[in-house]
Protein backbone atom coordinates (compact mmCIF):
# COMPACT_ATOMS: atom_id res chain seq x y z
CA UNK A 1 0.00 0.00 0.00
CA UNK A 2 1.33 3.44 -0.85
CA UNK A 3 1.90 6.10 1.75
CA UNK A 4 -0.94 8.58 2.31
CA UNK A 5 -0.39 11.82 0.40
CA UNK A 6 -1.49 14.03 3.31
CA UNK A 7 1.49 12.82 5.40
CA UNK A 8 4.03 14.07 2.88
CA UNK A 9 7.33 12.32 2.18
CA UNK A 10 9.14 10.80 5.14
CA UNK A 11 12.59 12.11 5.95
CA UNK A 12 14.53 11.97 9.19
CA UNK A 13 14.48 15.49 10.61
CA UNK A 14 18.17 15.91 11.27
CA UNK A 15 19.03 15.36 7.62
CA UNK A 16 17.44 18.61 6.52
CA UNK A 17 19.61 20.55 8.96
CA UNK A 18 22.73 18.62 7.90
CA UNK A 19 22.00 19.24 4.24
CA UNK A 20 21.47 22.92 4.82
CA UNK A 21 24.72 23.24 6.76
CA UNK A 22 26.65 21.31 4.11
CA UNK A 23 25.24 23.41 1.28
CA UNK A 24 26.01 26.65 3.10
CA UNK A 25 29.61 25.63 3.74
CA UNK A 26 30.24 24.96 0.04
CA UNK A 27 33.04 22.58 0.95
CA UNK A 28 33.84 19.17 -0.49
CA UNK A 29 31.83 17.19 2.07
CA UNK A 30 30.16 13.84 2.42
CA UNK A 31 27.32 13.52 4.92
CA UNK A 32 27.38 10.08 6.53
CA UNK A 33 23.88 8.84 7.20
CA UNK A 34 22.26 5.66 8.46
CA UNK A 35 18.77 6.67 7.41
CA UNK A 36 18.19 4.49 4.36
CA UNK A 37 14.44 4.98 4.76
CA UNK A 38 14.49 8.73 4.20
CA UNK A 39 13.06 10.07 0.96
CA UNK A 40 15.37 12.13 -1.26
CA UNK A 41 14.03 15.68 -1.33
CA UNK A 42 14.78 18.45 -3.86
CA UNK A 43 16.83 20.19 -1.13
CA UNK A 44 19.38 17.36 -1.30
CA UNK A 45 20.15 17.71 -5.03
CA UNK A 46 23.83 18.38 -5.63
CA UNK A 47 24.98 17.06 -2.26
CA UNK A 48 26.87 13.83 -1.62
CA UNK A 49 25.75 11.47 1.12
CA UNK A 50 27.50 8.42 2.48
CA UNK A 51 24.66 5.93 2.92
CA UNK A 52 25.37 3.06 5.27
CA UNK A 53 24.74 -0.39 3.84
CA UNK A 54 25.51 -2.34 7.00
CA UNK A 55 29.22 -2.46 6.29
CA UNK A 56 30.37 0.82 4.79
CA UNK A 57 29.12 4.21 3.68
CA UNK A 58 28.55 4.20 -0.07
CA UNK A 59 28.82 7.63 -1.74
CA UNK A 60 25.50 8.76 -3.21
CA UNK A 61 25.65 11.87 -5.40
CA UNK A 62 22.10 13.18 -5.44
CA UNK A 63 20.67 14.42 -8.74
CA UNK A 64 17.18 15.49 -9.86
CA UNK A 65 16.23 12.05 -11.14
CA UNK A 66 16.63 10.58 -7.66
CA UNK A 67 14.08 12.86 -5.98
CA UNK A 68 11.24 10.80 -4.49
CA UNK A 69 13.34 7.65 -4.13
CA UNK A 70 14.75 6.42 -0.82
CA UNK A 71 18.44 6.70 0.02
CA UNK A 72 18.64 2.96 0.61
CA UNK A 73 17.85 2.25 -3.03
CA UNK A 74 21.28 3.57 -4.02
CA UNK A 75 23.29 1.72 -1.40
CA UNK A 76 22.78 -2.01 -1.96
CA UNK A 77 23.44 -4.32 0.94
CA UNK A 78 24.50 -7.11 -1.37
CA UNK A 79 26.79 -6.35 -4.24
CA UNK A 80 28.45 -8.16 -7.10
CA UNK A 81 31.40 -6.35 -8.63
CA UNK A 82 31.72 -8.41 -11.80
CA UNK A 83 34.34 -7.90 -14.47
CA UNK A 84 35.41 -4.53 -15.79
CA UNK A 85 35.77 -5.59 -19.48
CA UNK A 86 34.81 -2.57 -21.62
CA UNK A 87 32.76 -0.85 -18.92
CA UNK A 88 33.34 2.84 -18.35
CA UNK A 89 32.84 5.23 -15.44
CA UNK A 90 31.94 8.88 -15.91
CA UNK A 91 33.46 11.41 -13.58
CA UNK A 92 30.65 13.50 -12.04
CA UNK B 1 48.70 -11.88 -16.60
CA UNK B 2 49.55 -9.20 -19.12
CA UNK B 3 47.95 -5.90 -17.99
CA UNK B 4 47.44 -4.95 -21.64
CA UNK B 5 44.98 -7.81 -22.02
CA UNK B 6 41.45 -7.27 -20.76
CA UNK B 7 39.16 -10.19 -19.97
CA UNK B 8 35.99 -9.82 -22.04
CA UNK B 9 34.28 -13.17 -21.58
CA UNK B 10 34.63 -16.87 -21.12
CA UNK B 11 33.45 -19.88 -23.07
CA UNK B 12 31.01 -22.13 -21.25
CA UNK B 13 29.57 -25.55 -21.93
CA UNK B 14 28.88 -26.92 -25.43
CA UNK B 15 25.46 -26.40 -26.94
CA UNK B 16 24.16 -29.12 -29.26
CA UNK B 17 26.31 -31.39 -31.42
CA UNK B 18 27.48 -28.96 -34.11
CA UNK B 19 30.19 -27.20 -32.16
CA UNK B 20 28.22 -24.30 -30.72
CA UNK B 21 29.14 -23.13 -27.23
CA UNK B 22 27.62 -20.98 -24.51
CA UNK B 23 29.58 -17.75 -24.09
CA UNK B 24 29.49 -15.60 -20.95
CA UNK B 25 30.15 -12.04 -22.06
CA UNK B 26 31.37 -9.50 -19.51
CA UNK B 27 30.95 -6.57 -21.87
CA UNK B 28 28.51 -3.71 -21.30
CA UNK B 29 26.46 -4.98 -24.23
CA UNK B 30 26.89 -8.78 -24.47
CA UNK B 31 26.17 -8.81 -28.21
CA UNK B 32 29.13 -6.50 -28.84
CA UNK B 33 31.58 -9.22 -27.84
CA UNK B 34 31.61 -10.45 -31.43
CA UNK B 35 32.82 -7.02 -32.62
CA UNK B 36 36.13 -7.26 -30.76
CA UNK B 37 39.34 -8.88 -31.98
CA UNK B 38 39.40 -11.62 -29.38
CA UNK B 39 42.35 -13.77 -28.45
CA UNK B 40 43.18 -16.29 -25.77
CA UNK B 41 46.14 -16.45 -23.41
CA UNK B 42 48.12 -18.53 -25.90
CA UNK B 43 47.82 -15.76 -28.48
CA UNK B 44 45.35 -17.54 -30.75
CA UNK B 45 42.88 -15.25 -32.49
CA UNK B 46 39.26 -16.22 -31.95
CA UNK B 47 36.28 -15.35 -34.14
CA UNK B 48 32.92 -15.49 -32.50
CA UNK B 49 29.57 -15.52 -34.33
CA UNK B 50 26.39 -15.43 -32.30
CA UNK B 51 23.78 -18.03 -33.22
CA UNK B 52 21.28 -17.02 -30.58
CA UNK B 53 21.39 -15.19 -27.27
CA UNK B 54 24.38 -16.45 -25.30
CA UNK B 55 25.26 -19.19 -27.81
CA UNK B 56 27.95 -18.76 -30.44
CA UNK B 57 30.00 -20.56 -33.04
CA UNK B 58 33.78 -20.32 -32.59
CA UNK B 59 36.58 -20.21 -35.15
CA UNK B 60 40.16 -20.53 -33.90
CA UNK B 61 43.06 -19.08 -35.88
CA UNK B 62 46.08 -21.20 -34.98
CA UNK B 63 49.57 -21.06 -36.52
CA UNK B 64 48.64 -24.14 -38.50
CA UNK B 65 45.59 -22.46 -39.96
CA UNK B 66 41.95 -21.72 -39.42
CA UNK B 67 40.04 -24.24 -37.34
CA UNK B 68 36.25 -24.07 -37.25
CA UNK B 69 34.84 -25.76 -34.18
CA UNK B 70 32.24 -28.03 -35.76
CA UNK B 71 31.53 -30.83 -33.32
CA UNK B 72 30.68 -31.23 -29.66
CA UNK B 73 34.01 -32.86 -28.70
CA UNK B 74 36.00 -29.94 -30.09
CA UNK B 75 33.63 -27.53 -28.36
CA UNK B 76 34.08 -29.35 -25.04
CA UNK B 77 37.83 -28.67 -25.24
CA UNK B 78 37.12 -24.93 -25.20
CA UNK B 79 35.18 -24.92 -21.93
CA UNK B 80 36.50 -22.19 -19.60
CA UNK B 81 38.63 -20.64 -22.35
CA UNK B 82 39.01 -17.00 -21.45
CA UNK B 83 38.52 -14.41 -24.17
CA UNK B 84 40.74 -11.34 -24.03
CA UNK B 85 41.12 -8.20 -26.04
CA UNK B 86 44.14 -5.94 -26.25
CA UNK B 87 43.65 -2.68 -24.35
CA UNK B 88 44.75 -0.75 -27.42
CA UNK B 89 41.88 -2.29 -29.40
CA UNK B 90 39.22 -0.59 -27.27
CA UNK B 91 37.79 2.62 -28.73
CA UNK B 92 38.87 5.86 -27.01
CA UNK B 93 36.65 6.94 -24.13
CA UNK B 94 34.73 10.23 -24.15
CA UNK B 95 35.69 13.28 -22.11
CA UNK B 96 35.59 12.55 -18.37
CA UNK B 97 34.91 8.89 -19.11
CA UNK B 98 37.39 6.22 -18.13
CA UNK B 99 37.56 2.50 -18.69
CA UNK B 100 37.31 0.66 -15.38
CA UNK B 101 40.28 -1.42 -16.49
CA UNK B 102 42.33 1.79 -16.66
CA UNK B 103 41.23 3.09 -13.27
CA UNK B 104 41.76 -0.14 -11.36
CA UNK B 105 45.34 -0.32 -10.17
CA UNK B 106 46.01 3.42 -10.20
CA UNK B 107 47.78 4.83 -7.15
CA UNK B 108 45.65 7.32 -5.22
CA UNK B 109 47.94 10.19 -4.30
CA UNK B 110 46.91 13.20 -2.22
CA UNK B 111 47.49 16.75 -3.41
CA UNK B 112 50.34 17.01 -0.89
CA UNK B 113 51.97 13.82 -2.18
CA UNK B 114 50.70 11.44 0.51
CA UNK B 115 49.72 7.99 -0.64
CA UNK B 116 46.12 7.00 0.09
CA UNK B 117 46.32 3.54 -1.46
CA UNK B 118 45.48 1.85 -4.72
CA UNK B 119 42.16 1.81 -6.55
CA UNK B 120 40.86 -1.75 -6.38
CA UNK B 121 37.30 -1.40 -7.68
CA UNK B 122 34.88 1.04 -9.24
CA UNK B 123 31.23 0.88 -8.17
CA UNK B 124 28.16 2.47 -9.69
CA UNK B 125 24.79 1.73 -8.17
CA UNK B 126 22.91 4.47 -9.98
CA UNK B 127 24.08 7.38 -7.85
CA UNK B 128 27.38 8.21 -9.53
CA UNK B 129 30.54 6.16 -9.68
CA UNK B 130 32.72 5.65 -6.62
CA UNK B 131 36.26 4.40 -6.26
CA UNK B 132 37.19 1.77 -3.70
CA UNK B 133 40.74 1.88 -2.36
CA UNK B 134 42.66 -1.12 -1.04
CA UNK B 135 42.02 -0.06 2.56
CA UNK B 136 38.26 -0.38 1.93
CA UNK B 137 37.54 3.35 1.83
CA UNK B 138 35.23 4.73 -0.84
CA UNK B 139 35.59 8.00 -2.70
CA UNK B 140 32.99 9.63 -4.93
CA UNK B 141 34.27 9.78 -8.52
CA UNK B 142 33.80 13.52 -9.00
CA UNK B 143 35.99 16.36 -10.25
CA UNK B 144 36.18 17.75 -6.72
CA UNK B 145 37.46 14.50 -5.22
CA UNK B 146 39.51 13.21 -8.16
CA UNK B 147 40.68 16.38 -9.92
CA UNK B 148 43.45 14.78 -11.94
CA UNK B 149 44.02 11.36 -13.49
CA UNK B 150 47.32 10.52 -15.13
CA UNK B 151 46.91 7.16 -16.84
CA UNK B 152 50.44 7.19 -18.22
CA UNK B 153 51.94 7.66 -14.75
CA UNK B 154 49.33 5.26 -13.29
CA UNK B 155 48.20 7.66 -10.60
CA UNK B 156 45.18 9.70 -9.63
CA UNK B 157 45.29 12.83 -7.50
CA UNK B 158 42.60 12.57 -4.84
CA UNK B 159 41.21 15.09 -2.37
CA UNK B 160 39.19 13.01 0.10
CA UNK B 161 35.99 14.80 1.14
CA UNK B 162 35.41 15.96 4.70
CA UNK B 163 33.16 13.42 6.40
CA UNK B 164 30.31 14.84 8.43
CA UNK B 165 28.80 12.23 10.72
CA UNK B 166 25.03 12.11 10.63
CA UNK B 167 23.12 11.56 13.84
CA UNK B 168 21.90 8.13 14.76
CA UNK B 169 18.23 8.24 15.51
CA UNK B 170 17.52 7.89 19.23
CA UNK B 171 14.31 6.03 19.98
CA UNK B 172 12.59 6.77 23.24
Amino acid sequence: MTRSVWKGPFVDGYMLAKAETSRASGRNEIIKIWSRRSTILPQFVGLTFGVYNGRKFLPVQVNENMVGHKFGEFSPTRSFTGHSADKKAKRG
Amino acid sequence: MDRALILMGVIGKPHGVRGAVHVHAYTENPASLADFALRDQRGRTIDLAWITEGVARITLHEPTGKHIVADRDAAAKLVNLQLFVERSALPPADDDEFYLADLIGLAAIGADGTTHGTITAVHDYGAGASLELDDGSLLPFTRAVVPEIDLAAKRAIVVPPIEIPGEIEVRE
